[in-house]
């Protein structure tokens, strides 16, 4: 019988290929068809640490606050709030009031299986889930030290047998039904920001309860979309929610989004169904999206010499009605030291090293010249940043580099031991460490590139082990303290100071700086630790990268960008627009 | 009792011969030979040494100058590929070295004292040879971290079970055969009748062992570069290939089609020469 | 010794092979592989999220109860859930099997049908030309790495012919068929090389066998020396052969999955192995450590059963 299946399946397969395989797509239909270039861990908003995942959790959950979609730099509004919190006048406590007939999305978790009203006590709960040390949230540093008597309830919470949710927190209350209120340990104005991150997206305690383990694949939110349940697989397809509230689509821009305004007003989101369409290798989502499959898609790295020349888009794909989008990352990638390492105590070897790279060259070799070479470590579009700042250390200078390597005691590199650099094993990786390996060499520096998969080498960088080595950060949130605080002392490793760099003056300078509220001040002071870092040379700090983004014709109201998690609901599809632009594929 | 020995003396020779004496394996050996040689000349930095020098702007053609064009950083790729050859015929040999050492020891103790020790050995291949090799080889890069030394490890590690089983067995005739009673009764030890009698008996199986555990390791190597675990710090085909993943969607194809070439030519010509030697060797298709 | 008896040894040898197999898993995991914690933890990890971690993974365990807990695991198949996708891990391998199969499954047919076939041609022939056209051929797709196979596959009938699904998949019969066929084909290019010659190698060592020269002696013709006496003799080590293949199946396709977002079995160790997620890569170890002894016994029984010379040990 079996066997009987398997001959009809080929028999089957051989008629299809005959007739050709593939599905017509149907342009009439409101569907929005998207990539995510890394699998999804799943659904629970606490453990949502990378992006990808971040942005599967915020097309079905909400938090307080969000990003406007149409405002760049980046601006704060309500979502769930009501409006803005009250602050109190020294800047620990914050009141929200929350937006009323925000309703969960219908499910058996609840009574008669219809969704109930959201209130504040559903946030302190999802607050303290975040900080239940059960849990293990992958996001429980957002509120680390943050909110008053938190980490003391953590603590003692992971000695009782079971987690007690009943106790009552200081640092976060619900007044009443609709009167939600945060008391900081000690100033801390990014606060505001942890509550547009999906690790304080709000979570009903009966989906919790009932779904147990299983929560993680049993989304359920207030947000635009509905899944039904996530089964782990390689496309995912969310469907309107029916009982999504009133929300809008904004009708103020700033300059540059002035000409995303045409559907100011209307009723979110703008689309009936999303499909997400897992791909980890660049060229089949590339082969889609020249295909009409996929709506939106970077540009690969190797695909970019015949998709683009001179910032502009090839013939071909201008024809088929593609357009290019370009937005800069809010990131860095730096080659950091280990600091343990007394050897790297020696500024000079640093600034050396640092006068030795081509930064130039390896812009062109791999990013295909579109990255802004990082003087800093506070990428532009964050106050930190200071425009046309040139670090005096960055190469490429051979002679100057030479002459520094001298003076730091080794001239010609005579004395100085092979340093083992450490990378993550992806092909593009391995390429970059051996053009840094070769750049070295001109000086006299041996290297011995070691690359690792990707747990190994974090387990690496964790446990202090490396010498120097590769990474990229990407921020959290727009505030220069998320970059900052990767050279910060109380950080080391385990923590996000990889480099376990410490320098007492340092650490207290950020410590007022990141208290302080936004400011010409505070800004100055940033400039100041930013450039500090630079010259210092704590890093070798690389490119500020830009995403180039290749959207099609019939795609409305996108832009690319890091922190919009929920970018989604806004997007929207021109119909007719398709079915004749696919005319031409 | 030298009888056998002088057998298998005159089987080898005679191999050999009928091995030379064919004109498709002959060539074969030949260009194993040149590969050997290659890889000799290399490793000594007579050939190839500077390999690591930018002889032009990165990713060029093919041309007249540059045989196989540049890779991404203008080097030749020409220059790489005959520099790989040595990460390759090193891997091969060392490989299959590592392999044989452990197959031939453990069959050869298996089959020739039999009992609780045979038991055990055969456990512990059967268990070795029943976890899926990739869990392995990942597993020992975690172990040893990544470089030459884990290619080595790990490939050899996972293919020596496949010989340990077929000495296990032909040492287990041997045993019972005239010329090892015959050393029993000269009061031989068990080291020296091992050594010394059966292990020329059977070193047939090894060199047609070595032939094929040689090109499965140079393949291998590929594997491993795809998964990242492949040699760092100098050429290999495995890491040219594992770059032009990358490479081809900018039709960039130099690179791929000489590390294939140069890889499929000497896999080739190892499976003639195992075909023959395998032929004149094994005494069951003699006469053929 | 009876045939049932015999059976029922072998069987039993699977426990101190499964014992093995643990040890070994035992090792690898819990002994030497890098700390978990890390990558579960993200990149904002603290000491005291790590220990705490540790305790929740029973890392903190004495290492004979750990072992003895990979044992248990081993063998009430209780493999518990995902560290990285906190999904129960049965449902995954449940989830996972379906699409591994609609691929290996036909794959697996199709080129042993095929590599079968082109080994009796090419013994048949041996020696003339096609057999060494068949050589180059088979080194050809052996040597030629199977990543650049299937970029070049992908590429071409998918997207500039347009004959196929680029990637993708869908669940159930036969909805699933437009998205295997590429990979399938590309898979049997991929496969038969090392196939066919290994069976060359079979049919052609029976071929040399004494009863074969007498039979050819006797004057009965090539085509009949070869299907009446070779191939039915040559019939155990090949289908031994086939039979040993099965509980790879089951592991899938590590880079097709990948390339072809099949949400297979493939897939999944390969996410796994990223993640650092144990549980799961042990799971899959014991799982095709176990079809691998399994079908080492039935290929055993087959023989006593197929071929009465062999005996009863």
């Amino acid at each position: 019988m079996k066997m009987r299946n398997i001959l009809l399946t080929v028999m089957c397969s051989a008629l299809l290929v005959l007739s050709g395989c593939t599905k017509k797509q149907d342009a009439n239909e409101k569907v929005l068809n998207i990539v995510s270039p890394a699998e999804i861990k799943g659904y629970d908003p606490i453990q949502a640490d990378d992006l990808y995942s971040g942005r599967e959790i915020s097309k079905i959950y909400e938090g307080l606050l969000q990003y406007h979609w149409l405002k760049m730099p980046y601006e704060l509004v309500p979502n769930l709030a009501e409006s803005l919190p009250e602050i109190s006048k020294d800047g620990i406590t914050y009141t929200f009031k929350l937006r009323k007939g925000v309703k969960f999305q219908d499910d058996i978790a609840f009574a008669g299986a219809k969704g109930r009203e959201v209130e504040a006590s559903d946030f302190v709960y999802s607050i303290k889930r975040l900080a239940d040390s059960r849990n293990q949230a992958t996001g429980w540093w957002v509120l680390d030290g943050k909110l008053k008597g938190l980490n003391e309830w953590r603590e003692k919470n992971s000695k009782l047998a079971a987690t007690n949710y009943d106790e009552e927190v200081e640092g976060v209350k619900a007044l009443d039904k609709y009167t939600l209120q945060f008391k900081l340990a000690k100033k801390f104005p990014q606060f505001l920001y942890s509550l547009a991150m999906p690790f304080t997206y709000v979570v009903a305690k009966e989906v919790v309860a009932k779904y147990g383990k299983e929560f993680i694949n049993h989304p359920i939110g207030t947000g635009p979309y509905i899944l039904p349940i996530f089964d782990q697989g390689k496309k995912i397809t969310y469907v309107k929610n029916p009982t999504f509230r009133e929300k809008f689509y904004p009708s103020e821009a700033s300059d540059e989004f002035k000409n995303l305004l045409s559907d100011a007003g209307k009723k979110l989101p703008l689309v009936e169904k999303v499909v997400v369409h897992v791909m980890v290798e660049p060229q089949p989502a590339w082969l889609k999206l020249n295909k009409g499959e996929i709506d939106y898609y970077s540009v690969p790295k190797d695909n970019f010499a015949t998709a683009i020349k001179n910032n502009k888009l090839s013939d071909e794909l201008v024809k088929k009605g593609f357009i290019l989008e370009i937005a800069p990352q809010l990131d860095v990638t730096y080659t950091a030291f280990n600091f343990e390492n007394k050897l790297f105590h020696n500024k000079k070897l640093r600034q050396a090293m640092y006068l030795a790279f081509d930064e130039a060259k390896s812009n062109t070799l791999f990013f295909n010249n579109t990255a802004f070479p990082a003087q800093s470590i506070i990428p532009p579009g964050i106050a930190g940043n200071i425009k046309d700042y040139k670090n005096p250390y960055k190469g490429l200078k051979l002679e100057e580099a030479k002459k520094m390597l001298a003076e730091a005691g080794y001239p010609g590199g005579k004395g100085l031991p092979e340093i083992k650099y450490d990378i993550p094993d992806s092909t593009p990786s391995r390429q970059a460490g051996e053009f840094f390996q070769k750049q070295m060499e001109q000086i006299g520096i041996k290297l011995k590139v070691v690359s690792s998969p990707w747990p190994e080498f974090q387990a690496k960088v964790k446990k202090k082990s490396v010498e120097i080595f590769g990474l990229a950060w990407g921020a959290d949130y727009p505030d220069a303290e998320n970059f900052l605080q990767l050279f910060y002392g109380p950080n080391k490793s385990p923590g996000a100071n990889g480099s376990n760099y410490d320098n007492p003056q340092f650490n207290k300078e950020f410590v007022e700086a990141t208290t302080m509220l936004d400011s010409p001040e505070r800004t100055a002071k940033y400039e100041k630790l930013n450039k500090f870092l630079a010259e210092e040379v704590v890093a070798l700090f690389g490119v500020h990268r830009q995403a180039y983004i290749l959207e099609h014709g019939w795609l409305k109201n996108y832009h690319p960008t890091d922190l919009h998690h929920d970018a989604i609901q806004y997007l929207n599809i021109d119909t007719a627009k398709k079915a004749q632009l696919l005319k031409n594929f | 009792m030298s009888t056998e020995v002088k057998q298998s003396k005159s089987l080898l020779h005679s191999a050999l011969l009928k091995v030379i004496s064919e004109k498709l394996s002959l060539i074969a050996l030949i260009i194993v030979g040149i590969y050997f040689l290659v890889a000799i000349l290399t490793s000594a930095g007579i050939l190839a040494s500077d390999w690591n020098k930018e002889v032009g702007a990165s990713y060029m053609p093919p041309s007249s100058s540059i045989i196989f064009g540049t890779d991404i950083f203008g080097r030749s790729v020409f220059q790489k590929v005959v520099k790989a050859t040595e990460t390759a015929v090193a891997i091969g040999i060392v490989v299959s070295c590592i392999s044989i050492l452990i197959g031939t020891t453990m069959g050869m103790i298996a089959g020739y004292f039999g009992g609780f020790i045979d038991e055990l050995i055969v456990w512990f291949y059967t268990t070795f040879s029943s976890i899926p090799s990739i869990m392995l080889l990942v597993a020992i890069a975690f172990i040893l971290g990544k470089g030459t030394m884990t290619v080595f490890l790990s490939l050899g590690v996972t293919s020596w079970v496949g010989l340990c089983r077929i000495v296990r067995a032909e040492v287990m005739k041997h045993k019972e055969r005239e010329y090892v009673h015959a050393a029993n009764a000269i009061g031989a030890t068990h080291s020296r009748k091992l050594i010394k009698h059966i292990l020329p008996n059977i070193s047939h199986l090894l060199i047609i062992n070595f032939t094929q555990t040689f090109d499965a390791a140079v393949k291998s190597e590929v594997i491993l570069s795809f998964l990242g675990l492949g040699v760092v710090g100098r050429p290999s085909w495995g890491t040219m290939i594992d770059d032009s993943k990358l490479e081809l969607s900018r039709g960039v194809w130099w690179q791929l089609a000489a590390a294939t070439l140069a890889m499929f030519v000497i896999v080739l010509a190892f499976n003639i020469l195992g075909d023959a030697l395998r032929d004149a060797l094994d005494p069951k298709l003699k006469g053929k | 010794m009876n045939l049932y008896l015999y059976i029922f040894r072998r069987l039993l040898y699977v426990i101190p092979v499964l014992f093995g197999v643990c040890l070994v898993i035992f090792v690898l995991f819990n002994l030497v592989a890098p700390d978990p914690a890390y990558t579960l933890l993200g990149k904002h990890a603290t000491i005291q999220q790590i220990n705490e971690l540790h305790h929740e993974l029973g890392m903190d365990k004495p290492f004979i109860v750990q072992y003895l807990d990979t044992v248990k695991t081993a063998f009430t198949f209780d493999f518990g859930y995902s560290w990285a996708s906190k999904q129960n891990i049965w449902d995954m391998i449940k989830a996972g099997a379906g699409p591994s199969l609609s691929i290996t499954g036909p794959l697996y047919i199709l080129s042993s049908l095929l590599s079968i076939s082109l080994a009796l041609l090419v013994a048949y022939f041996r020696g003339k030309f096609i057999d060494k056209f068949v050589l180059v051929l088979s080194i050809v797709g052996l040597s030629i790495p199977s990543l650049a196979i299937i970029l070049f596959g992908q590429w071409f009938f998918a997207y500039k012919l347009g004959w196929f699904e680029i990637s993708g998949y869908e669940n159930g019969f036969p909805n699933f068929i437009p998205y295997v066929i590429l990979p399938i084909i590309l898979y049997v290019f991929i496969f038969f090389g090392g196939d066919t010659r290994f069976y060359r190698a079979v049919i052609l060592d029976e071929a040399y066998q004494d009863y074969v020269r007498t039979a050819r002696s006797k004057g009965l013709s090539e085509y009949k020396v070869m299907f009446k006496h070779v191939l039915k003799n040559s019939m155990i080590p090949i289908l031994t052969n086939l039979i040993i293949q099965i509980p790879s199946l089951i592991l899938g396709l590590l880079l097709a999955e990948t390339f072809f977002s099949i949400p297979g079995l493939g897939a999944m160790v390969v996410k796994a192995i990223n993640n650092s997620d144990f549980p799961v890569i042990k799971a899959m170890t014991i799982l095709s450590a176990f079809g691998f002894i399994l079908f080492n016994v039935l290929t055993d029984v087959l023989y006593t059963v197929v071929d009465p010379r062999m005996k009863l040990k």
